[in-house]
């Protein structure tokens, strides 16, 4: 329910396994001596374009062409670029559950804003989870998906609970919440088996 | 307001279902930094006219352009079939649909999803209850489309196979999961001793 951006994951993975497959399969490929002089001669070929174009970026009195800068700069946007890539991954938790605005303009409303804070669900979920004989463990947390307030709520029950019924009494409790604040938002109920009731379990699963 | 809570509930649900791949994205993102880092190090030592650091681009393109004679074959392939290895599994990260164990329930207020795990883990104690038995004679599978009972009977006493199907059945019903998996009990041949 995060904004993990995953058709950018997919393609990025894609191109990276591509190129390492490529460079992988060409070293391989040197022990065949045919492929091993074809790709002498391509080096060579490339080597001396580089070489021509080293000399012509060259500036007079200087030792070294300046795309030896450029080539820098370009790798370290690309750092660059990678950390935001990584810092994507995950991102999307908010702290507002419900909000709503009006200017006042007709005259029968004062003008105001109002935001419930992603906290008062939060909790008033989580104590009721908490309560609960047949739930290790609760958490909720509150995400912004698609432009929207979203709950997540995540239960790790104890082994051997059927899911139907922890289901059922948690989608209560969610509409319980919809009462509560005015207003319905998109919800998760994600169940889960958690660390604990995994070294625990007596069932062997896949 | 409430058909776009179903179709974002939809949504979520997909999403869920699903990997977001993004441990090996983050894996990728250290590679690529590392690597373009060191590039980015040793270029802006040549740019301002000081020794290299390990290797300089000149001597890097030389070795790699005459590969086969610098190093020998066997390191040659072995190093060239793990870069190949490494880079078919983020190839396959990508492409496969990274399925993960869990299954969905539906329900017209909120997306619910359940761990294979969880459900296998309540299927079996169903199933131990049925069969009479202690919770190590059970073991569940639960796969996508396929739930697998194996029951390790008490010697001696006979386990009631419909019984046993019947029940994780009905609990497979209740819980109403998509899609809903097809139900296989085996008994072992064996039985076990003083339980």
């Amino acid at each position: 329910m995060n904004q993990t951006p995953r058709m950018l994951n997919r393609v990025m993975l894609g191109l990276l396994g591509v190129l390492l497959m490529a460079v992988g399969g060409l070293a391989v490929l040197q022990v065949v001596p045919a492929v091993a002089r074809w790709w002498h001669a391509v080096a060579a070929d490339l080597g001396r374009s580089i070489d021509g174009l080293l000399e012509r970026t060259t500036l007079s009195g200087q030792q070294d062409s300046w795309l030896w800068i450029v080539v820098a700069l370009l790798m370290l946007l690309i750092v660059i670029l990678m950390a935001v890539w990584i810092a994507a991954q995950g991102r999307g938790r908010s702290g507002t559950l419900a909000q709503d605005y009006t200017d006042g303009e007709d005259g029968e409303e004062a003008a105001g804003r109002i935001i419930v804070n992603g906290s008062v669900a939060e909790q008033a979920l989580k104590s009721a989870l908490l309560e609960r004989s047949d739930l290790v463990n609760a958490t909720v947390t509150t995400f912004e998906f698609g432009g929207e307030p979203a709950l997540k709520v995540k239960v790790f029950p104890r082994p051997g609970v059927s899911p139907h019924e922890v289901a059922t009494e948690v989608t209560e409790l969610v509409e319980a919440l919809d009462l509560m604040v005015g207003r319905q938002t998109p919800v998760l109920i994600s169940i889960s088996a958690g660390a604990r009731a995994r070294f625990t379990r007596v069932e062997r699963v896949r | 307001m409430s058909e776009r809570i179903t179709q974002l509930t939809q949504r979520v649900v997909r999403r869920e279902l699903h990997s977001s791949r993004a441990a090996p994205s983050i894996a990728a993102a250290v590679l690529i930094s590392a690597f373009c880092l060191y590039v980015m190090f040793e270029a802006a030592l040549k740019a301002t006219g000081q020794d290299p650091w390990l290797v300089g681009p000149d001597q890097a393109a030389g070795w790699v352009g005459s590969l086969s004679d610098n190093v020998a074959a066997a390191p040659l392939v072995g190093a060239g079939l793990l870069v190949f290895i490494i880079g078919l599994l983020f190839f396959l990260n990508a492409v496969l649909p990274g399925r993960r164990a869990r299954h969905t329930i539906p329900n017209p207020r909120t997306a619910i999803v359940v761990d294979s795990e969880v459900l296998a883990s309540a299927l079996a104690r169903r199933a131990r209850v049925a069969a009479g038995v202690t919770g190590d004679q059970v073991m569940v599978t639960v796969g996508r489309r396929a739930v697998e009972v194996q029951v390790r009977p008490t010697s001696g006493v006979p386990v009631d196979v419909e019984g046993v199907r019947s029940v994780v059945e009905d609990e497979l019903r209740q819980t109403s999961v998509e899609p809903l998996p097809a139900v296989r009990v085996a008994v072992a041949p064996s039985g076990v001793i003083g339980q």
